[in-house]
């Protein structure tokens, strides 16, 4: 079994059943969960990405935080920024890529991936 | 009567083909389907051509439309687009006329007849929307259809535009046609186009010479079907029709076989609701089994009291765009392709609601489905042959489009929209590139922006400014294309009315993919009063930025900051008032961003200074515009520091994010939090 490329920065490991980071190698979290569970989270305030440009207004050219989030996903191993998901505060992150493991392996087993 | 919702979803599908035509498909002999299929694509875009250049109104001219080409039964064999949202959706009015008039002695099919059509419990997106539809008739037999549909900037609604934000029902949108013939012999009927002008006063003029393109681009598509098929036969066509969905559908299959098995889900939140603020969600879960797909919409908003509410083709429509331009590409433009997908639009939510819901914003209620498809798609192809093909969405935080309605300096009644804000947004950046700036529509992957000098031409308005919009293309590894500003001047007559409408201020609607951003949003900006001609006659310097003018205020006036959704007011001569796109997102990690291409951006105001010391983390020397390669290496070690110091294990992270809620407020039309399940009841007069 080999490491099949998922996205930009993940890799799972089909011999382990593990997501890794295609940066540092770094051994994230079980390929049958959110792999976002075993990244670092930061909720970042999206006015710190965009210069909001106009004070005491309520609208600028920055989302406000009270309603919108950056909440960024981290490789605890080299920091690589994996994901961003834009969430207003409170709402759960998405369980973006559940890979049909199995399915998966089995088209490696045949040469389809 | 309007047949179900669920009806009109099924109608994408193509139809089972007939013993006939596997009859007539087997008789094709090789290179038929070669030489014809391509024939038939340049009858369209013959008919697109004149489809341009016989109407007026300037969604039209910047080429938001369709036309198309269906089998007898009513399935899209090919279409030349424009956007692609019409061409599914202008099949479905043909379903329901060969479904209630084919054997109804009071209307029936002729040879010669003009159907039209432009309401959504028909098969429409919303009631600007105008469809033409032709039968072709070949040796006394329907062989064929055709069709042609572009946007209408007037409805005759209760305000200018077509898709009024304090619209409740669909009481209040203005003029909603039910299939209905409006010609026989070839001829309009001159009483119906009458009825046309009497609904859309505001602009009757452009409504009847785009009621009229439209036809003449339907008739142009059935004169050459019937050229064609007087050369190779009728037969050959229904033969060459049916193998062009066979392909279709095929190709997709195939295409959907090669990627991994698996469910893929995004999400979206928008904060405005036509007039009103409030947040709303848009669900996308996106499962993939062998060689189909099921889109699942389940915990989308419920619908709501105003005009942004859809019904399910109409969302199935909106996915249809990123279809055709991206994933299935290079495949038949036909209905084929939708035959191995299946859509879940649950009733009650903005995206399927009731049929006395407004629906004159489906457009809007969509959009979000147009930002997470790319989204989903590309986390679902990242790992495929198809990996060139991932990208993020384009003008991604939704432009507001401009309206405008009023007698124009050549003594005309007008309304229409400014086309050029909304076809230069941002393309989304990609894998290997960044997004394409001022790329196009993202509803209309080929729409184009009309020259300034043709806008002060034919408006009321000077262009104070249009041009590049610094910091709006979403930041990353790949940078997301950046948009155009445009700040209006009203000069040429003393007084004008203007609306702008969307979906968001004070949220970013958009998603950036594998670790970038999505784009900077905007405010409305309007200087009421303003000095700007007396500093024009003067020779003195003016702004040649938005964000300057914010936040120095240079030009004196009375200055409102509001949401992009501005409900209609008049601008008197010498306001100003924006009208801004939205640039695309970001791709990737920004601190792995070429520290080259920052300095790059920053020399043409595509990226500010401040983004590229705060967010890229790439020193650049005012002066010289040069990269420090030292100091931005030591700034992008100091960052990923800091993200491991700041970051929190997602168990830490969720007991506290768990606590949070968005103000009370801001959860009106939301449901409940935060699954968004509906709430209340929705009671409509």
């Amino acid at each position: 079994m080999k490491r099949v490329t998922i996205t930009e920065y993940l890799e799972i490991d089909l011999a382990t059943d593990r997501w890794h980071c295609r940066s540092c190698g770094y051994d994230l979290i079980s390929a049958r969960q959110n792999y976002k569970e075993g990244c670092l989270v930061y909720p970042r305030d999206p006015a710190t990405v965009y210069d909001p440009q106009i004070k005491g207004e309520r609208y600028s050219f920055a989302p406000d935080k009270s309603v919108c989030v950056f909440v960024e996903f981290y490789c605890p191993g080299c920091a690589t920024l994996i994901e961003t998901e834009v969430l207003p505060p409170g709402h759960p992150p998405s369980h973006d890529i559940e890979i049909d493991i199995d399915a998966l392996k089995k088209r490696v087993n045949y040469g389809q991936a | 009567m309007p047949v179900s919702r669920q009806q009109l979803l099924d109608w994408i599908k193509p139809d089972k083909p007939t013993v006939e035509e596997l009859d007539c498909l087997r008789a094709l002999k090789p290179g038929d389907y070669e030489v014809y299929s391509e024939k038939l694509s340049m009858i369209l875009d013959e008919a697109a051509e004149v489809f341009v250049k016989t109407g007026v109104s300037s969604m039209l001219h910047s080429g938001d439309l369709v036309v198309g080409l269906y089998t007898a039964a009513g399935d899209m064999v090919v279409a030349s687009c424009g956007t692609y949202l019409h061409a599914v959706t202008a099949q479905l009015p043909i379903k329901y006329i060969l479904h209630a008039f084919l054997n109804e002695p009071s209307v029936g099919i002729r040879e010669g007849d003009i159907f039209y059509c432009n309401d959504g419990l028909y098969g429409g997106i919303h009631n600007p929307d105008q469809i033409a539809i032709m039968p072709i008739f070949f040796e006394d037999v329907l062989i064929a259809w055709s069709c042609a549909a572009v946007h209408q900037p007037e409805t005759g609604a209760t305000e200018p535009g077509g898709m009024p934000a304090s619209a409740k029902s669909r009481h209040d949108e203005g003029m909603k046609l039910s299939p209905i013939r409006i010609g026989e012999n070839y001829q309009l009927r001159a009483d119906l186009m009458e009825m046309m002008e009497n609904m859309i006063s505001r602009a009757p003029r452009m409504q009847v010479i785009d009621v009229r393109a439209r036809v003449t681009a339907a008739d142009r598509i059935r004169v050459r079907t019937q050229e064609l098929a007087t050369i190779v036969g009728a037969r050959l066509l229904a033969g060459l029709f049916r193998q062009m969905l066979i392909n279709s559908e095929e190709g997709a299959r195939k295409r959907i076989f090669g990627w991994c098995d698996g469910t893929y889900r995004a999400v979206s939140f928008a904060d405005t609701l036509g007039r009103v603020e409030s947040l709303t969600r848009t669900m996308l879960t996106i499962i993939k089994k062998g060689e189909e797909l099921t889109f699942d919409f389940t915990g989308t908003s419920p619908e709501n009291e105003g005009p942004v509410n859809a019904f399910a083709h109409i969302t199935a429509a909106h996915m249809a765009i990123y279809l055709y331009a991206y994933a299935f590409h290079d495949l038949p433009i036909s209905s084929g392709t939708f035959a191995p997908l299946k859509f879940i639009v649950p009733a009650g939510s903005l995206l399927n609601a009731s049929p006395e819901a407004a629906i004159s914003q489906s457009v809007y209620a969509c959009y979000q489905v147009i930002v997470l498809a790319p989204i989903v798609f590309s986390k679902m192809m990242y790992a495929s042959k198809q990996r060139d093909l991932v990208t993020a969405g384009a003008g991604n935080n939704h432009t507001a489009p401009f309206i405008y309605a009023g007698i124009n300096q050549y003594g005309a009644r007008v309304a229409d929209l400014l086309a050029y804000p909304f076809n230069a947004e941002g393309g989304g950046a990609r894998s290997d590139m960044d997004g394409v700036d001022c790329y196009g529509f993202p509803y209309a992957h080929y729409g184009r922006g009309p020259d300034v000098e043709d806008v002060e031409n034919e408006t009321m308005f000077l262009h104070l400014f249009q041009n590049i919009m610094p910091d709006s293309g979403g930041i990353g590894k790949f940078r997301g294309g950046t948009a155009v500003q445009t700040m209006l001047l009203l000069y040429h007559t003393p007084r004008v009315a203007v609306s702008t409408m969307g979906i968001t201020t004070r949220v970013a609607v958009g998603q950036g993919l594998f670790g970038g951003y999505p784009p900077d949003i905007v405010p409305g900006i309007q200087v009421a009063g303003s000095n700007t001609l007396e500093l024009m006659n003067a020779g003195a310097e003016v702004p040649r930025d938005s964000r300057e003018l914010a936040s120095k205020c240079s030009i004196t006036g009375t200055y409102s900051f509001e949401r992009t959704a501005r409900p209609s007011r008049m601008l008197a001569k010498g306001d100003l008032i924006t009208a801004i796109g939205s640039g695309g997102s970001g791709y990737g990690d920004m601190l792995e961003r070429d520290p080259e291409l920052v300095a790059t951006d920053v020399r043409s105001s595509r990226v500010s200074l401040w983004s590229a010391k705060n967010v890229y983390r790439v020193a650049i020397d005012g002066k010289t515009g040069l990269v420090d390669q030292k100091q931005t290496a030591r700034l992008r070690e100091e960052e990923r520091q800091d993200r491991l110091a700041r970051g929190m294990s997602f168990e830490k992270f969720m007991k506290d994010w768990s606590t949070l809620k968005p103000p009370a407020d801001m959860l009106s039309f939301y449901g409940n939090w935060p699954d968004a399940s509906p709430n209340r009841l929705i009671i409509r007069l």
